[in-house]
């Protein structure tokens, strides 16, 4: 975008610059931000991870193998509140958007650093407070909380509608931060049709999270007092519906799992014509597809009420209207494989996982779409079905999304490169154990094997040891890409200040970075992927 | 953190201008009411819903609660959002007296809405008005009348927690301003609280007539 | 929104850069609220009834504008704040639109019309003249009672099931004199009721008549023995009561039975 390299200084970075573990944990540096967010969050995601293993390894055979079923619905509790509030959530945005998006936008920093390192924080007392629970009774309403049951279970319950209270006030900080950011503090040149669509995916989330957020914090804080006081408003024995509490509910969670995808679409919008050394086909209809997405996203929380009691006539409208969400995620897998075709292929890690994505993603999107239709649903919901969907879009969209941007940003984060063969061991492991663990359960789905059970009927044992032996290979698969990029940071060669030849702004500065980014200031005169006039930008690693 | 004087003061490092940290700060503030407005429409959406459906308890339970000390905390607030909106144009021209004067008498206002506050919570406690399962007032026996007062002191309530909040702010303000930090080059935390006040008025302004005075 | 590029050290730009408002505006603004204020309360002490609220709410949106645009700045702002601004009340909107959506029409799942079978009588019932009650379809009664009715309808049948303190209006007590029973209380009228729903109570039409029957012979033993159907009263509900299956078509209904009859098999 800049041809200002030439400027560019080595030496002093971001993460030699101040020595010493108070210089981190008081930063007001978002490079270092993100780096404690993102060894926080795959910290978490371990746990999240393990929870999960333990399910799998329990739904090995039918019967009872290790866990008693009030352990087993802990077990699956703990998972899906750990991986959504802690993990998916904030894992693309905190983890790698706080690092990158001021680079990005050639900014030194995000509009408020002190907020930026207090959301930090709020973070960790969420995390501190939610997990503590873990210590003590536990909590086994499923990590939706659904009124009677979430007023009436166990006593940690409190402690965890209080941690996830809190968390949210992150992701709300998160946001407002960069929102101002990208209005306030883009490099000269850097006009709306020049954002880099990782921006416009951070952007649209970002106003998700300042919108839907703050529901969901009235929603936790109503069930913590309807625990607490008593104040009847979901409770049906003092006249409340527990209904309205799923409409609560679902308010933020559904535009919440946009907040996972939005971003990770972002990334794949990055890494594509990176690897392709193509401009992105269709940015504009990318860009417009991406706050559509966001709209209609505020559209369709029904669809999760299809058989709690929800009216026939509610159930027509928000079937329709989530099928409308097919609509402009078409239009960005459309221009995706517009940017491939006739691209010159890099197959490195990063194009792996993009490409694991967009299969991988597709099938969940269209699952969706069985599922937002009303007829097929009623017998779907609360089946593996339903599982099988989620993980298809959240771990094989977001996640593959996320280990896509980590090994396309580590050189930048670390200045240095991974291991390649190594990395892309651990992307087939993934991609293929995810596979192996989830597509069995849209079977087992269909066949009628509930969820949130803790057995299950002896004809559904071989599905669910190949899922479980699935499980494995995904987590042989996360391993061994931990392992390989913790060698990398130790031992891996030096990378370039611009292995990949991309030509947004963050590779247009030393890898690590300076503390302020930029030696020099940017300006942008192209587009950000504007691949005709670059090839003098091509790297040495390429 | 060291009081820096007004005219001393020096933006950020990472923005390019002081006008730029300026209109950054302001659009923070702004998206955060956004926020708010999410935050308190989850409380407006149940009171709506008991309203459509319970509308004998609602209306039999609104008339226990005195319009008159509503209507005077009504009157408070407007007052204290014009003496915030005078404290900002003080700061603007300068004239640290004034900004002074008039925070301290915004400080008092809010305090005087808590006070009320606090009358009227404390007749619906001793009368058994209360949220709830909680509810045992012997004179309106409708069932589900527990549920007005959950409402009442869930909305009432969040919304003093944010007046009291709003206090903490203004006595930091004052602090700051008998430092001799605010100036006309420089008087953006004025600004933004004074924001954050008017929207604790604009709540009140949605509640006062909903809790007490529609039937 | 291009990005002002000053060197360091000139905050100066400040003053002119911004609007102040002036302490004439104010006192106006302030003095238009107070007014307001005074309009709402006055107008809330006469009874205008569904206007009231609309009125209130007319006021209230017009104070908040007064302080949004010249308290809080908007008219001299950046448009950008004032849309940021707006946003909030559109999805606030939507919460609320969709979520009445939903709440106002719940009312529509039981459908009436061509679903609700007109030979509803005439289904066809293991029981020899089901009208007639006997100990086995009390039993029978008994039986569905606590699986299906005591959630609204309480254990003993008085009205006090967990899921009757939301409903308005309030679950038949079944001990209840006959004078408050809607529809009054022979089990021909217990069997409408429990066929075609009444208020808060659904319809059970898909369930066999047999067991409707069945019902309405458990509740009916609940209260008083009288009063008891006379021929008129049967033929009322069309139950010729000389045929054993009360005559007619024959079955009507959603053939649940026979559906699961083959599903089991």
């Amino acid at each position: 975008m800049s041809h200002a390299n030439a400027e560019v200084v080595h030496g002093d970075n971001y993460i030699n610059h101040s020595k010493g573990i108070k210089s981190w944990l008081f930063t007001l540096d978002h490079k270092r931000i993100g780096i404690m967010y993102l060894f926080t969050v795959l910290t978490m995601f371990l746990i999240g991870g393990i929870f999960a293993l333990g399910i799998r390894l329990e739904l090995f055979s039918p019967g009872m193998q290790f866990l008693k079923p009030d352990q087993y619905n802990r077990f699956f509790t703990y998972h899906g509140a750990i991986m959504v509030f802690m993990v998916v959530i904030p894992l693309i945005p905190a983890a790698l958007g706080n690092f990158v998006l001021p680079m990005m936008l050639g900014a030194k920093d995000v509009a408020f650093p002190r907020w930026n390192l207090f959301s930090y924080y709020i973070y960790i007392t969420g995390i501190i407070v939610a997990v503590s629970t873990l210590f003590l009774k536990g909590v086994d309403t499923g990590w939706t909380f659904y009124t009677p049951y979430s007023i009436r279970s166990s006593s940690s319950a409190t402690l965890v509608l209080l941690g996830a209270f809190i968390m949210g006030f992150s992701s709300i900080l998160t946001g407002l931060n960069f929102i101002v950011t990208i209005h306030k503090l883009r490099a000269p040149g850097l006009t709306w049709d020049r954002l880099p669509l990782f921006l416009w995916g951070i952007y649209a989330t970002s106003v998700i999270q300042i919108l839907a957020t703050p529901v969901l914090a009235i929603t936790l804080l109503l069930a913590l007092l309807e625990r607490v006081l008593g104040i009847g408003i979901f409770d049906p024995k003092l006249g409340g519906d527990p209904v309205l509490f799923q409409h609560f509910f679902w308010f933020y969670s559904h535009p919440a799992v946009y907040i996972m995808i939005l971003p990770a679409m972002g990334v794949i919008s990055e890494v594509l014509p990176v690897f392709s050394r193509k401009p992105i086909f269709g940015y504009k209809m990318i860009a417009a597809a991406t706050f559509g997405i966001a709209l209609v996203s505020f559209l369709v929380w029904g669809h999760h009420l299809f058989v709690s009691g929800q009216s026939a006539f509610a159930n027509f409208v928000f079937s329709l209207l989530t099928m409308f969400v097919a609509i402009p995620t078409g239009v960005k897998v459309f221009g995706w494989m517009g940017t491939l075709y006739k691209g010159s292929l890099r197959f490195n890690t990063p194009l792996l996982y993009a490409l694991g994505f967009i299969f991988v993603f597709t099938i969940g999107g269209l699952t969706g779409v069985m599922l937002a239709t009303v007829s097929i649903d009623v017998h779907l919901t609360d089946t593996y079905f339903v599982i099988a969907h989620f993980h298809y879009v959240m771990v094989g969209g977001s996640i593959l999304a996320f280990l896509a941007g980590l090994h396309y940003w580590f050189p930048k984060f670390s200045g240095k490169m991974y291991p390649e063969t190594a990395a892309k061991v651990g992307a087939w492991f993934v991609i293929i154990g995810f596979n192996v663990t989830f597509f069995p359960q849209f079977i087992l789905g269909v066949l009628g094997m509930p969820r949130r059970y803790a057995d299950y009927l002896p004809q559904f044992t071989t599905l669910n040891r190949v899922s479980t032996f699935g499980s494995w290979l995904l987590a042989i698969g996360f391993v061994t890409t931990a392992i390989n990029l913790i060698y990398a940071l130790k031992k891996g060669a030096k990378a370039g200040d611009n292995p990949w030849g991309a030509l947004t702004l963050e590779w247009q500065t030393a890898s690590p970075p300076p503390m302020e980014n930029f030696n020099y200031d940017p300006v942008v005169t192209e587009g950000p992927y504007d691949y005709r006039g670059a090839k003098a930008l091509m790297g040495s690693n390429a | 953190m060291a009081h820096v004087p007004a005219a001393e003061r020096h933006h950020a490092h990472h923005f390019s201008s002081g006008v730029e940290e300026f209109d950054a700060c302001k659009q923070g503030v702004w998206i955060f009411l956004v926020t708010e407005v999410l935050f308190f429409s989850g409380l407006f959406l149940a009171y709506a819903v008991l309203r459509v459906f319970h509308p004998e308890m609602m209306h039999k339970a609104h008339k226990l609660l005195d319009w008159r000390l509503g209507g005077l905390n009504t009157l408070i607030l407007i007052f204290s959002s014009l003496t915030m909106a005078l404290s900002v144009s003080a700061a603007q021209r300068g004239d640290n007296k004034k900004v002074i004067r008039y925070l301290w008498i915004t400080f008092v206002c809010a305090f005087g809405f808590l006070i009320v506050k606090f009358f009227e919570y404390r007749h619906k406690f001793i009368e058994g008005m209360l949220p709830g399962s909680h509810y045992t007032y012997p004179h309106l026996t409708e069932k589900t009348a527990g549920l007005f007062f959950s409402c009442y002191f869930v909305m009432t309530g969040i919304h003093g927690i944010h007046v009291i909040v709003g206090m903490g702010l203004i006595y930091w303000l004052i602090r700051r301003a008998k430092h001799g930090e605010f100036g006309p080059n420089y008087f953006t935390p004025v600004e933004a609280t004074g924001l954050y006040w008017h929207f604790v008025d604009l709540i009140w302004i949605y509640l006062f007539p909903l809790l007490y005075l529609v039937s | 929104m291009s990005n002002h590029h000053q060197p360091h050290g000139q905050d100066q730009d400040g003053a002119g850069h911004h609007h102040i408002l002036s302490t004439s505006l104010a006192l106006k603004i302030w003095g238009c609220l107070v007014v307001l204020t005074i309009a709402t309360v006055a107008v809330a002490q006469v009874d205008l009834g569904f206007w009231n609220f609309t009125v209130a709410m007319l006021i209230a949106s017009m104070k908040a504008t007064l302080v949004c645009v010249f308290f809080m700045g908007l008219k001299w702002d950046h448009k950008e704040n004032a849309i940021i601004f707006s946003t909030s009340f559109i999805f606030m909107a939507i919460f609320m639109i969709l979520t009445f959506g939903d709440l106002l029409t719940r009312g529509n799942v039981y459908v009436h019309g061509s679903i609700v079978p007109e030979g509803m009588v005439h289904a066809k019932s293991k029981f020899k003249k089901p009208w007639v009650s006997s100990p086995e379809l009390i039993a029978r009664g008994n039986e569905l009672f606590h699986t299906q009715c005591v959630m609204c309808h309480g254990p003993q049948g008085h009205g006090d099931g967990p899921a009757a303190a939301g409903l308005n209006p309030h679950p038949r007590n079944f001990t209840a004199p006959e004078s408050q029973w809607k529809n009054g209380r022979k089990p021909s009228q217990m069997f409408e009721t429990v066929t075609k729903g009444l208020g808060g109570m659904p319809s059970f039409a898909s369930t066999p008549a047999e067991d409707r029957w069945a019902l309405v012979h458990y509740v009916h033993s609940l209260g008083s023995p009288d009063p008891k159907d006379t021929p008129e009263d049967l033929k009322k509900i069309g139950i010729d009561p000389t045929k054993d299956d009360g005559g007619g078509a024959g079955e009507k209904v959603i053939p649940i039975g026979l559906a699961i009859d083959e599903l089991a098999h």
